[in-house]
């Protein structure tokens, strides 16, 4: 049995480590609302991009053709972008993005397709380059607070891939943000992108319930029909074509967002579990401890005792 | 001689950065300079990276680098979608001056004619203006 010294110092040591633990729990916390909020504050930039795109698309008639559009005639190499945390600590939020990218990468090279794998942080890129499957391209730095300037970056490049035919078709995985307790792994495919979604009403708009055809500049005037003569700089078709690639950005920039939450909730949650782990760990050593002490008195009354008869 | 003022809304996708009532907003569009007063034609026009300003009255300007973005004008309302809106005084030269040479060494390495170049001829406009305001 461990002497009453040696539990002493485990139980030190174990309420260190849940101090850390604590600690965690609460930056995380903070960060967390922070990244809700960041999330809020896309909606209405989103909904005036919408907005935008469907009042361009009437005045232009049709949407023109721009090659991140189009599908490509033959499917041969994909890329894979997986999206996950700088940072480790966050109980399965990383490797269940890296499994899920890893699984479809197999399937896809399972039908004979060449995969390029391309990671938003310093986890999946290090997971991937462990397994073999060197990342072509790597970005970090950011997950803890991404701007929308990181997601520019990684649009433009996964974009460039796919116009200039180095890859078909592009899927991104990330961990969309339900609640600290639960992420799901989302797959989506980012390119082609699909002409629906330029013209599909946001979620943050169905309330609205908008008549089609229709565009409206605020909410509060979602009841008016607006037929406005809006003169088009250079034209409207040309507005068109910058606006398709925004989707891209925003659909990145909004994962990026989404698993910035969701590591935050995950990492918070990890932490909560471990404090309690921790504070159940002490429980039980300090059960020891004083058992260990028990048994040092007893073993003393037993010697005293012992002493006392041999003397007599 | 004031002028009329009417409402302007600056969004990024990180937030909104202003809105209030104003005099006059002055911007670049991709066929040049533009300057917005109240009851201007109702116009949509993509810009391109610059310096916008805002005058809160003749001598209250309030500044901003923009990157690429739209500028909507209807009903007397302007809506400038911007994908970043930086005050002047916090751009980070180095870290600007380290991502245009970056972007310049891409665009030279870079197939003519291919959207790899295309993309970091954009950025490269984008960390120029972006300098050029700094200044």
């Amino acid at each position: 049995m461990a002497s009453q010294r040696d539990v002493r110092n485990r139980i030190g040591a174990v309420k260190n480590i849940q101090k850390i633990t604590r600690a965690m729990e609460m930056v995380a916390a903070a960060r967390l609302r922070r990244s809700e909020q960041r999330i809020e504050a896309l909606r209405p930039y989103v909904g005036a991009i919408r907005r935008m795109t469907r009042d361009a698309a009437q005045a232009a008639g049709y949407v023109p053709s721009v090659p991140i559009l189009a599908e490509h005639e033959s499917l041969d190499a994909v890329g894979l972008l997986l999206v996950a945390g700088d940072r480790g600590l966050a109980g399965a939020f990383n490797s269940n993005i890296v499994r899920a990218g890893v699984t479809a990468g197999r399937d896809y090279v399972g039908e004979s397709k060449k995969v390029l794998y391309f990671a938003s942080g310093r986890r999946p890129a290090s997971s991937l380059t462990f397994r073999g499957l060197e990342p072509t391209e790597s970005f970090i730095g950011f997950t803890d607070r991404p701007a929308y300037a990181d997601a520019r970056t990684i649009a433009e490049r996964l974009m460039a891939a796919y116009v200039d035919g180095e890859v078909d078709r592009v899927e991104v995985f990330y961990n969309h943000y339900i609640s600290p307790m639960s992420q799901i792994v989302r797959r989506e495919t980012l390119l082609p992108l699909a002409q629906a979604t330029l013209l599909a009403e946001g979620e943050q708009e169905s309330a609205q319930q908008q008549p089609e055809g229709l565009a409206i500049p605020g909410a509060e005037e979602a009841a008016k029909p607006r037929r406005i003569n809006v003169e088009y700089e250079p034209d409207a078709e040309a507005v068109l074509k910058r606006l398709v690639p925004d989707y891209v950005k925003l659909s990145i920039y909004r994962a990026l967002l989404e698993s910035t939450a969701s590591e935050h909730g995950a990492r918070m949650t990890a932490m909560r579990n471990a404090s309690q782990n921790a504070g159940d760990l002490i429980k039980d050593l300090t059960l020891e401890m004083n058992r260990a002490r028990q048994a040092e008195i007893t073993q003393e009354i037993m010697e005293v005792v012992a002493g006392a008869e041999g003397l007599g | 001689m004031a002028h009329a003022k009417f409402p302007v809304e600056v969004l990024t996708p990180e937030g909104e950065v202003f809105a209030e009532e104003v005099e006059m907003i002055s911007t670049r569009t991709g066929l040049g300079s533009i300057g917005i007063l109240a009851r201007h034609e109702p116009l949509l026009a993509t810009l391109v990276p610059g310096e916008l300003r805002i005058y809160r009255s003749q001598d209250e300007i309030v500044r901003f680098a923009a990157a690429e973005g739209y500028l909507q004008f209807i009903e007397n309302r302007a809506l400038l979608l911007v994908e970043e809106a930086i005050p002047p005084d916090q751009l980070d030269r180095p870290v600007l001056e380290s991502k245009l040479s970056d972007a310049r060494g891409v665009a030279e390495r870079a197939q003519e004619g291919s959207e790899e170049r295309a993309s970091a001829l954009r950025d490269i406009a984008r960390y120029e203006a972006f300098l050029a305001i700094g200044q």
